[in-house]
């Protein structure tokens, strides 16, 4: 009985072992992968970083009116965001390389997945970009044109807005993920209405009285009142 | 060649001349006697010049204008025109904005010596002065003539607070209105002015040719002249499109400051230009500031604007604005070297993209708002004079400042207080 035992055991140790050996040229090409891509993306990192340097990315981002890609930047620097993101990409795609060395169906399967789904991800971190720079954008251009017209409420507007906008955006971005689409757009659609709804009660409400005098003032201000104001601007 | 505003019929009557020693262009309402005597006073211009007269037609005027084309006998030809084109509709300053470009385009095409405007109503009728912005141009080698207004205390605050001052510290030339309205140019001038700019809308260009005016003037080393025109008539003011009016004005003279900054750092004094004749004193307008109102403005940007400006002005600016705002009304001051620093500060953000140029300059509006609270506070109750003193000592605070725009223009990232 006991012989059987230890030669279950023995039997079992040996497949244990075969098949970490097996795997251990996997590991290897993986490590081998990290390394050459980890070399690459630092060659070529450094590269694409001194080019736009030369070019005066940084400079021309902001003549472009792109100056709040910089606000996203490491250091407000559009060229180290630029060569952070080719040596992110060449590292990734080392990863993969490598884990595709294994060549087993579940690792290859892995792979052709991942790499099919990178287009997906790459389209929702644009989408997502673009959202961000138009949110910022709006929510600036509200914020200002609230304050130049005397709103007391024009920060609450100008977040709204932002809100509004990146709910916008990141629904889109989960959409083209393909992650739980269907309560996505239930979602957005109760956040979305939801935020309206929330910014016209606030405005609404907060500023009653606002509006109250603001309308008692222009009523009571006669066509005379207007002609006296004696600045002129132009 | 612009000339979409123009009517066509305009266009043929322009057509059937050939060239012309002046083209005086009318943008300014004026009635079809005031323009013949505007034409009279031109045909007292010595040595007989062939003088082309662009007419803006009301819709008061009687007759239509059908063929008013030019009498061959005359030295004056008279052809008027609508600013108005019913197929593009555009707003008033848009069509006086083209209206320039179109009548400056004119005068090039016909080769003129001189191109005058008449753009502003003034209290005396312009036959009276139009022969001051258009003899200079014909009889002596003054290239630019400037208008000069008589000083009320509340009217151009625009001018009188960022453009003329900023032009005098920046070109050194002292012109009191250096963006006309009404102006006369010569040919010298009107060529180096339309070569120099040939993209753009027609309204943005056009505002970009105005402020382009001193400092092709001073950089090209023209000549300029001051004529002393009288009381003016100033456009009523509303204050919901005052960040507009900061960005038409604004943007065109940051965009020119740009052009020429190898020009204007190598200035280091102003001097006067050449008076044409002396300003009398007028009557001040009355009425009452609502000073409160525009704290308001100013406080509220204070509140909610920080953010923005924190990435424009240095932290010490920031901070005084701040104290600012804790003031009360009674108190309320904005120092003129604040004021200065805050205007060189945003023109440089306007250079180096600091922040979308459609955000910039209309967020100045509160506190520009502060300065005329500021101003209308100081001078609610000052004499006539007193005018001319605190514009003086505005625009002296923007020639002693001026070392601070150049360091931060030169070195934006190392001078940075």
């Amino acid at each position: 009985m006991w012989g059987q035992v230890k030669q279950a055991l023995y039997q079992s140790t040996i497949r244990f072992v075969t098949r970490l050996a097996s795997l251990v040229p996997g590991f290897v090409a993986l490590f081998l992968a990290l390394l050459i891509s980890l070399l690459l993306a630092w060659i070529v990192g450094m590269v694409v970083r001194r080019l736009l340097s030369s070019m005066r990315f940084d400079e021309r981002v902001s003549r472009w009116g792109l100056s709040s890609l910089a606000e996203w930047s490491p250091q407000n620097s559009p060229t180290l965001l630029v060569s952070g993101t080719v040596v992110c990409a060449i590292v990734v795609a080392g990863f993969l390389i490598g884990i595709a060395a294994f060549n087993s169906d579940l690792t290859s399967s892995l792979v052709r997945n991942i790499v099919a789904y990178v287009p997906n991800v790459v389209g929702a971190i644009v989408v997502l970009a673009v959202g961000a720079v138009v949110a910022r954008y709006v929510a600036r251009s509200v914020l200002i044109g609230a304050v130049n017209l005397n709103l007391g409420y024009a920060r609450l507007l100008s977040v709204g807005t932002r809100w509004l906008v990146m709910v916008l955006t990141v629904a889109m971005a989960l959409v083209h993920l393909r992650i739980a689409v269907g309560i996505v757009e239930l979602a957005f659609g109760i956040l979305f209405g939801g935020i309206v709804f929330a910014l016209a009660l606030a405005v609404g409400l907060g500023s009653k009285e606002l509006v109250t005098k603001s309308l008692e003032r222009d009523a009571k201000r006669t066509p005379a009142d207007t002609v006296d104001e004696p600045l002129r601007h132009l | 060649m612009q000339v979409d505003s123009v009517p066509q019929q305009a266009v043929q009557d322009i057509g059937q001349l050939d060239s012309a020693d002046l083209v005086v262009g009318i943008i300014a309402d004026l009635s079809q006697e005031d323009t013949a005597e505007v034409c009279d006073a031109l045909r007292t211009l010595p040595g007989n010049p062939r003088i082309v007269v662009l007419r803006n037609r009301l819709a008061s005027d009687a007759t239509p204008t059908g063929s008013a084309a030019p009498v061959p006998d005359s030295s004056v030809s008279l052809i008027p025109w609508s600013l108005q084109n019913p197929s593009s509709p555009i707003t008033p300053v848009e069509g006086m904005l083209a209206a320039y470009q179109s009548i400056l385009t004119i005068g090039e095409r016909l080769g003129a010596r001189g191109c005058c405007v008449i753009a502003s109503k003034l209290e005396h009728a312009p036959q009276k002065w139009v022969c001051q912005l258009t003899a200079p141009l014909l009889e002596t080698t003054c290239d630019f003539i400037a208008p000069s207004y008589a000083r009320r205390k509340f009217e151009g605050l625009l001018n009188s607070s960022i453009v003329s001052p900023l032009t005098r510290s920046l070109y050194g030339l002292r012109i009191q209105n250096p963006m006309g309205p009404d102006l006369g140019i010569s040919q010298r001038l009107l060529r180096r002015l339309l070569d120099g700019d040939h993209d753009g809308k027609t309204g943005g260009r056009a505002m970009r040719l105005l402020a382009s005016l001193v400092p092709l003037v001073l950089c090209g080393n023209l000549q300029a002249a001051q004529a002393y025109l009288g009381a003016r008539s100033y456009p009523p003011s509303d204050w919901t499109t005052v960040s507009s009016l900061l960005s038409e004005i604004l943007g065109p003279v940051f965009l020119a400051m740009e052009k020429n900054a190898a020009c204007w750092q190598r200035m280091r004094t102003s001097s006067p230009v050449k008076a044409l004749n002396e300003p009398t004193p007028a009557p001040q307008t009355t009425g009452t500031v609502e000073i409160e109102r525009l704290v308001h403005s100013f406080q509220l940007g204070i509140r909610d604007l920080q953010e923005i400006w924190g990435l424009i002005l240095p932290p010490a600016s920031l901070l005084e604005l701040r104290k600012l705002a804790r003031l009360p009304t009674e108190q309320f001051h904005i120092p003129d070297e604040l004021w200065v620093r805050i205007i060189y500060d945003f023109a440089l953000a306007h250079r180096l993209r600091t922040i979308n140029r459609d955000h910039l300059l209309p967020s100045l509006t509160p506190l520009y708002l502060g300065w005329v609270a500021s101003y209308a506070r100081e001078l609610e109750t000052a004499e006539e004079n007193a005018i001319e003193h605190r514009l003086e000592r505005l625009s002296l605070a923007y020639e002693i400042g001026k070392p601070y725009l150049v360091s931060r223009w030169r070195w934006p990232d190392r001078f940075n207080p």
